[in-house]
């Protein structure tokens, strides 16, 4: 039940676009700061497009939250960078995802039913 | 790509402004994306563009990772306080007391000196002392101004109390006499109504008025019905013409200006001098002002003796200085008083903070073996300072709110719009200023020391370091030092201040009540009845209970801001050490007996002397002295410049007026006893404050519409004659006191530190034969060792800023070598009683528990 779910973190619901963002990217898989960055900038037609302090600064406050983690799989020598960090959805960072969805399709629903859906054209 | 280069090491210097704990961890990362970003930007605009979102990227992103660092150490901060809340109350207090005063003394200096007038370009406008520039009418005055050489505008201005009548009620308030351009020459519009017209400062068109906002509120309610109105000064109807705009009180809390300056029908030309002020030509340097004024002044005082011009040299200074004038000075060393007792604080507050970080030694530690690097234990340690100051200055705000009730009873500012003020920009500015200057005064020592503690890395470079130990000793030293300046200045203070209160007066303060009239603009002013006035209002009063005795003088002791002076001659010969004219107090019969009997020799005026303006005097002990002998004076004559001979009756002891004038005082018959400012004195017997009401009634009921003001006891008088010299030396006296108890408690604190920190050192050193004696006597060396490492520099500085206490109180003499030799004496006493009582646990310590334990 979405209400439930929501209930379980308080503190955290809603979810900010970005860490939402950040979420669904990692969802299909781990990710480094810049694919991460890139992923989003697609999906959203290049109109969230994250500079390197906001990207980390969410990644931080994720990590604290729980809602990521960093991963310690690292590709092949040749083509690994130090530097680069590699991060992956916890299940608590999942549950939020799914909470959010749920509560964003909750609110299209009533959206739709008190506006009707707008026909592209 | 040589751009590349360059910008990627502009963004990683860029990097430098994410707080500590960020840059630890995402550094690297932060760099790489910005490679990666790099590398996708070919083309001078796509770089452009990259760093177009670099800089939007990191104005977000640096003052939220800022703030989640800051709320993160407060909190951390905040755990560390409630476990220690002896010391954390103690640092704030200190800070507290400290930044609240220093908050509260600059409100005043920026009052006074800071703060512009509210006049127009206030900087071009100036006063001349000693130059009068020709007044004897007003054509003779324009064309003078008109014709300065560096003059743009000047006014001529009298200004004194006058009797407002044609309202409510009849009260005593200050009106200036001005030429006609006083208010476009200081740049000020009334609110409502206008200022004075061109030529209306000529006899016959000078009945007008410009009235302050302050009256015009409480007699008119704001009403505009105002203009127009008739208010009377001293009984001469004026007509009201405009309203000053708020805060305009200029001269001297003026409420009523008009244009009679060169009739002077309200401020008698025999009692006050005019005042000038003037504006500055625009594009004239001060410099080339000040020669063109000298040359000018020079011509005009060319008839006065050399002596007469070198003792009252003409100057011109700015309006703003001389406005400040009298306690400029003072309000400046109570800064720098202010400022050392911040500066102790500080030193004070970061010797406990050292002891805490030392404390602290292995938390670091283990932070530092985490991962924590130096710059991100430092930024934990000064947001810690950040949040104690930060705390201390919120508090310090009703500390200075406190310290400007205070100065502004026994230091009022001179005009209105100089209000002493906290909530001022500059002053909150400042508040915040020094409350960030004291957490990185205090911070940094325990902050570079956190470093030291992470380059080691190891328990063992903590508390008991060496390092840790001298810099403890070094903060004790430099408080010592500063403690010693304030304590000596104190000393010296409070001993000018001992002398001021013991000054013999020249009259019996207890018992004694006081009540000033004006018979100005009433039925009583025509020379003939003044005395008749006089006399039945003293009639009256010395048939109340409880009245032994009552009179009446011209002049008051403690409050002759303006006095009568003549030169002086007995049988002819000049006295033996001329220094300036005499001052002379017109008195009714019974005054000496009223004031306390100070009769020498002879007798005082008769009732008969005073109705016939007889030629007789009574003279001080100083007049009688500068000729021969006090007793030798009676019988003689003594002339005022060229009078008739007057007979000397008597000789009393002189009375303390407060003024700075000389001690030379003859007392005359007052025979028209309303010409200056006459107050009735009378005698009683208990305390005098119960009489006050009867002995007001007494006098109102001979005539209602006379204003009586001032009716205090002489001790009241007293009390505001020495409310300013009180207030400074309290003031340093408290500042010292304060100073001694943070010095004691640091040296306490630091001895009894290493003492817990050495108790391993110290039984091995008492397993091995020394006695505990012994080892508190080389803890003693020690104490004194650093008490007497800052007396020297603190002697110094003593003796350096003594010069300038005479400016608090008349009298201070700058410090000497003894008093800075008691002062470093009393501290030495002091912190060995707080080094023996630190070490009394060395006694007490059992040797094998001792070794045991570690």
């Amino acid at each position: 039940m979405p209400s439930k779910d929501r209930s379980d973190f308080p503190d955290v619901t809603h979810l900010s676009p970005v860490v939402f963002h950040i979420l669904l990217s990692l969802g299909e898989g781990e990710r480094h700061g810049y694919a991460l960055k890139r992923e989003i900038a697609l999906r959203t037609g290049g109109k969230l497009k994250l500079g390197p302090g906001v990207l980390y600064g969410s990644i931080n406050k994720m990590l604290e939250q729980g809602l990521i983690e960093e991963s310690d799989e690292r590709p092949d020598a040749h083509l690994d960078d130090e530097r680069r960090r590699y991060y992956r959805i916890t299940p608590r960072g999942r549950k939020m995802a799914q909470a959010e969805a749920a509560r964003m399709r909750d609110l299209v629903q009533l959206a739709a039913a008190r506006f009707g859906v707008a026909r592209h054209a | 790509m040589p751009d590349a280069g360059v910008s990627f090491r502009f963004y990683r210097w860029l990097l430098r402004l994410y707080p500590a704990g960020f840059r630890e961890n995402y550094a690297a990362s932060l760099e790489r994306q910005f490679l990666d970003e790099l590398s996708d930007s070919s083309g001078r605009f796509a770089l452009v563009m990259l760093w177009i979102r670099i800089f939007r990227d990191l104005s977000i992103s640096v003052p939220v990772q800022a703030a989640r660092e800051v709320m993160r150490d407060s909190r951390h901060a905040l755990r560390l306080w409630r476990r220690r809340p002896l010391h954390t109350g103690f640092a704030i207090g200190a800070l507290a007391i400290g930044i609240g005063a220093n908050t509260g003394v600059f409100s005043v200096v920026n009052a006074l000196l800071l703060r512009s007038l509210p006049f127009r370009d206030p900087d071009r406008l100036i006063v001349t002392h000693i130059f009068i520039p020709p007044s004897g009418s007003a054509k003779q005055f324009h064309d003078w101004r008109q014709q300065s050489s560096y003059l743009e505008d000047a006014a001529i201005i009298a200004h004194g109390d006058v009797n407002l009548g044609g309202t409510r009620e009849s009260a005593r308030v200050h009106l200036a006499e001005t030429s006609w351009n006083f208010f476009s020459m200081l740049g000020v519009q009334p609110v409502t109504g206008r200022a004075f017209f061109r030529d209306e400062d000529t006899p016959g068109k000078n009945a007008v008025a410009v009235i302050s906002y302050g009256l015009w509120q409480q007699l008119f309610a704001g009403s505009r019905s105002a203009l127009g109105a008739t208010i009377r000064a001293n009984g001469t109807p004026l007509m009201i013409i405009g309203v000053a705009p708020p805060g305009m009180d200029y001269p001297g809390k003026t409420v009523l200006w008009t244009p009679s300056a060169f009739a002077r029908d309200f401020i008698p030309h025999t009692a006050f001098l005019a005042e000038f002020t003037g504006r500055l030509k625009p594009g004239i340097t001060w410099a080339q002002a000040s020669e063109a004024f000298m040359v000018e002044a020079d011509r005009q005082s060319a008839k006065h003796s050399k002596a007469n011009r070198a003792k009252y040299p003409p100057r011109m200074i700015r309006l703003q200085d001389e406005l400040a004038g009298p306690v400029k000075m003072a309000s400046l060393i109570l800064m720098a008083g202010v400022v050392l007792i911040l500066l102790i604080a500080c030193s004070n507050v970061a010797n406990l903070l050292m002891a805490r970080t030392a404390d602290r030694a292995t938390e670091l530690s283990i932070r530092s073996a985490l991962g924590a690097s130096r710059a991100r234990l430092s930024q934990q340690l000064l947001t810690e300072s950040l949040l104690l100051s930060l705390v201390a200055s919120v508090a310090g705000l009703l500390v200075a709110h406190g310290t400007i009730l205070l100065v502004e009873k026994v230091q009022p500012a001179p005009l209105g719009s100089q209000a002493y003020s906290i909530l001022d920009g500059r002053v909150l500015l400042f508040c915040v200023a020094i409350s960030v200057l004291s957490a990185l005064l205090f911070g940094m020592v325990p902050s570079l020391y956190a470093g030291r503690v992470h380059n080691f890395g190891t328990r063992s470079s903590s508390a008991m370091s060496p390092g840790s130990r001298r810099i403890r000793e070094a903060l004790v030293a430099a408080q010592v030092m500063l403690t010693i300046v304030l304590l000596a200045g104190s000393v010296s203070l409070g001993r000018a201040f001992f002398n001021l209160m013991h000054t013999e007066r020249g009259f019996n303060t207890p018992g004694l009540i006081t009540a000033s009239i004006s018979l100005d603009g009433s039925m009583h002013q025509p020379y003939d009845r003044q005395l008749p006035y006089f006399e039945q209002a003293l009639a009256r009063v010395r048939r109340l209970p409880g009245v032994r005795q009552a009179s009446a003088t011209e002049f008051l002791p403690l409050d002759a801001t303006v006095f009568l002076g003549a030169p002086y001659t007995m049988d002819g010969a000049a006295p033996k050490d001329f220094r300036d004219f005499a001052m002379l107090v017109p008195v009714l019969p019974h005054y000496f007996e009223t004031m306390g009997d100070r009769i020498l020799h002879g007798r005082e005026f008769t009732d008969q002397e005073v109705s016939s303006n007889a030629s007789v005097a009574v003279v001080n002990e100083q007049f009688a002295n500068e000729f021969g002998t006090a007793r030798d004076a009676i019988g003689h004559q003594l002339r005022l410049g060229n009078t008739p001979p007057i007979k000397i009756i008597g000789v009393v002891k002189g009375m303390d007026y407060m003024a700075d004038a000389n001690p030379v005082q003859i007392f005359l018959p007052a025979h028209s006893p309303s010409s200056y400012f006459p107050s009735i004195v009378v005698r009683v017997d208990g305390d005098a404050k119960d009489h006050l009401s009867m002995v007001r009634d007494a006098i109102r009921s001979v005539d209602p519409q006379v204003p009586l003001f001032g009716v205090k006891t002489m001790e009241q008088r007293l009390d505001d004659a020495l409310a300013r010299p009180k207030f400074y030396s309290t003031t340093l006296i408290f500042f010292a006191a304060f100073a001694v108890l943070l010095a004691v408690m640091g040296i306490y604190g630091a001895v009894s530190y290493a003492v817990t920190q050495r108790t391993h050192e110290m039984g091995v050193r008492l397993a091995l034969g020394t006695t505990a004696g012994r080892l508190r006597s080389v803890l003693l060396g020690q104490g004194l060792a650093t008490v007497a490492a800052g007396a020297v520099p603190g002697v110094a500085g003593a003796l350096l800023s003594g010069r300038y206490l005479e400016s608090l109180i008349a009298g201070a003499r700058s410090v000497s070598v003894s008093t800075c030799v008691v002062s470093v004496m009393f501290i030495a006493a002091i912190a060995a009683a707080g080094v023996w009582g630190a070490t009394r646990r060395i006694a007490r310590l059992d040797i094998m528990e001792t070794l045991r334990a570690d």
